[in-house]
């Protein structure tokens, strides 16, 4: 076996791993699913992705219960974050932060509440009528609901 | 008798705020922005400030908030040759659902540059704001009261409809009895596409002070109609404004000016785009409102955003105008949000 054969066999192996690793951190980025939970006053039990990806971009001021809609979200830093906003805002972490700067800045709409922890974000929205947040798992705590979105606890 | 009103306009407020606050906790942000600029212009290199924009937001109730900018602004006049002026006082009241009732003094909500960059040079798509704006064809500042929806039904209609202080009036007197009107709509019918148009009426009484300082000699009845396209996408930004002008008196007629300016940019990366942006103003033989000076000026530049709140734009302009001739300049601005 020549050098030059071990070197390619050794490329390929190497070329495997990477591939496989970076198809799996993929996977894992893209199949993370995420649950929308409200508090118990204002939000529906249901709704479509279409009107929860309206909802999360401002464009709705109050529930049809009247109570103000709240968005609470985690920091774009974080990892629930950073998939909140490929998979709702279609956008990166400082294009969303970007987006609600441009938003409040002309009036339009309040800017969400950035929360550290899942914990936190759980608390405000239980605390908070007309609250809707996003999580990375269905929540169990208290005085919090989760919204199906197209039917499906999560997404 | 006019205390009485006050007193009675005071109460309601009172019992409106207190009637929607319940257990409501107020949540208060400030935030700020600011830039430098360096330009090379007749073979000089020139340092400067730009504009220290303080920015407030509160919400005061369930249904009330409060927004305020505040700039502090180069001004030769003055004896610390600074000045601060108050651009944005909206206390907004809510109504039902995305309706609301918005009293203070606005951006007239004429165009979309002046309804959605306002001083935040961060967000500006170019260095300096279009043409149509130094020439002072359209009113910035409203003080007064409006109406406004958004984001209505499938092509998420929106509305402005805003009664104020006009032409000539300051933030605390009207100069006259009439009333501006400004009346806008628009529709986003796919994401980050929206088309406008706006309607803006006021009759300038003779002897009012106008813009650019000018006191008018005629009563003068103007009609302003701004047509605009937006979109801002993940690969292409366009925005397009243009606003027909017509300032009619009895003894000179009436004189049509049209100013329009197209701004077009391209993604390379998402942090990166260079962009170009084509300014026209058109004034009237006989123009007596506005400055008379036909002017063109063609902008290139690119937009390098290092995170959301910085971001550097290095620019070329070539201008003609009517009165000055040619001139180029160069320019590099930082710009930040805090």
């Amino acid at each position: 076996m020549t050098f030059q054969t071990i070197c390619i066999r050794l490329n390929r192996k190497y070329l495997s791993i990477l591939l496989l690793l970076f198809v799996g951190l993929n996977i894992n980025a893209q199949d993370a699913a995420l649950t929308a939970i409200s508090n118990p006053k204002g939000a529906p039990a249901t709704m479509k992705m279409s009107e929860l990806k309206s909802i999360m971009k401002g464009e709705k001021q109050r529930w049809s219960d009247g109570t103000k809609v709240s968005i609470v979200l985690m920091k774009t830093n974080t990892a629930t974050g950073e998939i909140t906003c490929q998979k709702i805002y279609n956008m990166s972490g400082d294009k969303v932060k970007r987006f609600w700067l441009g938003l409040s800045f002309s009036g339009k709409a309040d800017a969400p509440t950035f929360c550290n922890s899942l914990a936190e974000l759980e608390s405000i929205v239980a605390q908070t009528p007309g609250a809707i947040g996003i999580l990375d798992r269905v929540s169990t705590g208290t005085g919090i609901k989760t919204i199906l979105v197209d039917g499906k606890n999560s997404f | 008798m006019p205390r009485l009103k006050s007193i009675s306009i005071i109460g309601i407020l009172l019992v409106l705020i207190g009637s929607s606050s319940g257990l409501y906790s107020q949540t208060t942000q400030i935030r700020g922005f600011a830039d430098v600029m360096a330009s090379l212009q007749k073979e000089k290199v020139s340092f400067a400030l730009g504009e220290q924009d303080l920015f407030i937001t509160s919400e005061l109730s369930d249904r009330f908030s409060f927004l305020g900018e505040s700039v502090f602004r180069f001004t030769n006049t003055t004896p610390t040759k600074f000045s601060v002026s108050i651009e944005r006082i909206v206390i907004k009241y809510n109504v039902a659902g995305n309706h609301n009732i918005l009293l203070g003094k606005h951006h007239t909500p004429i165009n979309y540059w002046n309804d959605t960059y306002h001083h935040g040079r961060v967000l500006f798509p170019t260095i300096f704001r279009p043409l149509l704006f130094d020439a002072n064809i359209i009113p910035l500042h409203t003080t007064g009261i409006s109406l406004q929806g958004h984001n209505l039904g499938d092509m998420k209609f929106g509305y402005d409809l805003m009664v104020g202080n006009g032409i000539g009036s300051t933030d605390v007197l009207d100069n006259d009895k009439r009333k501006s009107i400004t009346a806008a709509v628009h529709i986003k019918p796919v994401e980050g596409l929206r088309f406008g148009f706006s309607w803006y009426n006021d009759v300038i009484t003779k002897g009012a002070t106008a813009h650019d300082g000018m006191i008018l000699d005629w009563t003068v009845n103007q009609n302003l109609f701004t047509g605009s396209i937006a979109y801002f996408g993940n690969k292409f930004e366009v925005l397009a404004e243009a606003t027909a002008g017509t300032n009619k008196t009895d003894t000179t007629g009436s004189q049509h000016t049209m100013a329009a300016y197209i701004y077009a940019g391209f993604k390379i990366k998402e942090k990166i785009v260079p962009y170009l942006r084509f300014d026209n103003l058109h004034f009237g033989q006989g123009e007596i409102f506005y400055n008379k000076n036909n002017t063109t000026s063609i902008v290139t530049g690119i937009r390098y955003n290092l995170n959301y709140v910085t971001a550097v734009k290095l620019e070329y302009q070539h201008q003609h105008g009517e009165k000055e001739g040619d001139t180029d300049r160069l320019t590099m601005q930082l710009a930040i949000g805090f």
